[in-house]
Formats: C-alpha cells, structure tokens, sequence
C-alpha cells in the first residue's frame, strides 16, 4: 500500500490514483477533498480560518476556506479536471473548546460556513460531509475511488 | 528577521517560559503530591503545518487545557498531557476509574482546574518577569487528537501569522509514570512586549 501524503494546515495538494492524501487531526480545521472520478484526480486544501483579509500574498491562501477552495479549484482545472465533474467532500469544523469564550465565536462552524457559501458560489456540489461535533478527526482521501475514511480518537472509523 | 535576531528573539523567549513554566510546575508537583522536574525549554519558528510535527505527531491522543488571556496582551498557554498521564492525574484526583473515552463532568472539570492552576502560576511568575498584568480567561480541556486540539490555539493567533513561535516545556516525575508539557503561543504583541521588557537583560 502506498503511505498516503500528509496535508498539513494551511497546506493544499493535488494527486492522481493511485496516490492517497490525508488530513491529520482536523479540529476547528476544515478540510475540502475534491474529487474527479472520471480522471481520478482530485485534491484538498486544510484550511485553518474561514476567510482571507483583503490584504494578503498568494501564499497565504492556503490558509484561509474561501480562498483555498477557489485555489484548490483552479489547480485542478489546469491539470485537465472539468469544472462540472468536481465533487466535493467536507471534513472537520469541530468545536474544540466550546467553553473558551472568544471573539471569534465558534471557529469551526465559522470554517464549515465560508467552505459551503464559497462552493455555492463556485456552483460545486457537495456530496458528503461529516463536520462540527466536538472531537477531531483524521481523514484519508483515497483517489482510486473518492472515498474519505475518518478516524476519530475514540469513535468507530466511518467512510464517506 | 535575520538568523542571528531570530536566535536572540528565541533565546529571550526562552527564558520567559522556562521561568514561567518553573512555577506551573511547583504548583502541579504539589497538587498532585509529587516532585517535578522541568526538562530544557525548546522554542521554534514553525510555519503552521509543522507545529503538530514538532509536537511528536498529530495523530497522539493527548488531554490538552487551554487558556487565553483576554487583557491587552493574548496569548495562548496549553497544558498537554499524554494519555497515560491523564489518566494517571486524573485517577489520582478524583479517586476513581478513568475512561477517556466518557470523561465524567467532574473530571472535565479537574482537568480544567489543573489547566487553570498551571496557567495562573505561569502567569505570576511571567507577569513580574515583563511587569505587566496579564488576565487568564477560564481554561477549558478536551481529550482528543493532538493535531485537532491545536487547531483553535493557532487559530487565535490572528489572520496574519504565517510562522508561529512555539515554546514547549516538559515537565516529568522523578519516577518516570508522569509527564506532560506546556506549550506557549505568544501572539505577536505579547512578542512585543516581552522583547521590549527582556531584550536589554539578554545584550
């Protein structure tokens, strides 16, 4: 089996099967799979904030929901994927310390929203999901056939 | 920042935590009714990808307690234990079988409250070091993958940070059954006010 290649935070990749790609560990993180089944290519952006200042570089935008999935889309479509076939899958946007008050509310949610408006915007589907909640997950995206399998600490591993 | 301010920057910061983290871990040794000793602080430039890496991976099932301070000055403190030591601590406060899995309320709370302890006896030693009043908001504490309960300390850090600086103390039994480390994220005006107060000591 190949070992899969890790996406860390504020990390995007691309790959084709029989590749794999995984996310380590996602808390309030949101991770975006996109898939090509036709061409078996796809790929992920681990956001960790849900959207871009006004001001910032290209490197950056990795880091931030709106702008990584308009990024990660545009990767794609240069390697040859067709908008129309992306599928998407959302994992992530826990709410890790629901007691801490912040400023900033509850960061997941706020992740898991800026993810599904800026694919609405984009007009891409999504097909599957498994967010918020209140524990992490790991996520490990197999390009053979689009499947995420997500393994959390103390829950059964599920597939989506 | 040049390599040589870069190593001047860590080595102050460095000397924060060590005298910070010297105090939290009097103040654990005796709640838990056993010596303490603090390795050697380390301190990094990371970009946000590698922290959990430089942490021993993201995929651990650690019990972490989080703090913020919501003065002026913010930034995170996070107490990690592994989970050997969790249950270990946790057993031995409460008198009871643990179960990370289904953590009772009251245990919840004693893993906050040793959060809560640590963090305020980091603060009072670190407060007189920059002879500034730092504030502790309540801790909260989860038990879960180490790269899940990172997220929302780095995420506070603020839009613009690309590289983080983390300082990571552990903290042993003389006995080798307990350890844990704390791990401060200084945002960047804390940065600021701790070079400022520090820097000249260390010319």
């Amino acid at each position: 089996m190949i070992e899969p290649r890790l996406v860390g935070i504020a990390q995007l990749a691309v790959a084709k099967a029989p590749e794999q790609l995984c996310c380590l560990g996602l808390g309030s993180c949101i991770a975006v799979f996109m898939y090509d089944g036709h061409l078996r290519m796809g790929g992920v952006v681990h956001a960790l904030l849900p959207k871009a200042p006004d001001k910032m570089t290209a490197d950056s935008e990795t880091k931030y929901a709106n702008t990584g999935i308009r990024r990660l889309q545009r990767e794609l479509i240069s390697r040859g994927v067709k908008k129309e076939r992306i599928r998407v899958k959302l994992v992530g946007g826990a709410q890790m310390f629901p007691n801490i008050d912040l400023n900033m509310k509850d960061i997941g949610a706020d992740n898991h929203h800026a993810a599904r408006e800026t694919l609405k915007e984009l007009g891409i589907l999504v097909v599957a999901e498994d967010v918020l909640g209140r524990h992490g997950r790991s996520a490990f995206f197999n390009l053979e056939d689009g499947h995420v399998l997500i393994k959390a600490a103390f829950s059964p591993d599920k597939t989506i | 920042m040049g390599d040589e301010d870069a190593g001047k920057v860590l080595e102050i910061i460095r000397e924060f935590a060590n005298v910070g983290s010297g105090n939290a871990a009097t103040a654990l040794a005796a709640l838990l009714d056993m010596e303490l000793v603090n390795e050697v602080t380390s301190c990094n430039m990371l970009p946000l990808s590698q922290v959990a890496q430089w942490l021993g991976g993201e995929q651990q099932v650690v019990a972490g307690v989080y703090t913020q301070l919501c003065g002026d000055l913010r930034s995170g403190v996070l107490v990690v234990l592994p989970e050997a030591s969790a249950i270990m601590m946790l057993e031995h406060m409460t008198k009871e079988k643990v179960d990370l899995a289904s953590l009772s309320a009251i245990q919840v709370s004693a893993l906050r409250e040793v959060g809560n302890i640590c963090l305020c006896w980091y603060l009072v030693a670190v407060s007189r070091l920059i002879d500034t009043d730092l504030i502790p908001a309540p801790p909260d504490a989860t038990v879960d993958l180490l790269g899940a309960v990172l997220d929302l300390p780095l995420a506070t850090l603020g839009v613009s940070v690309d590289t983080v600086i983390a300082v990571h103390t552990v903290f042993k039994a003389y006995e080798g059954e307990f350890d844990g480390y704390f791990l401060l994220l200084p945002e960047q005006q804390m940065l600021k006010v701790i070079l400022d107060k520090m820097g000249d000591s260390l010319k």
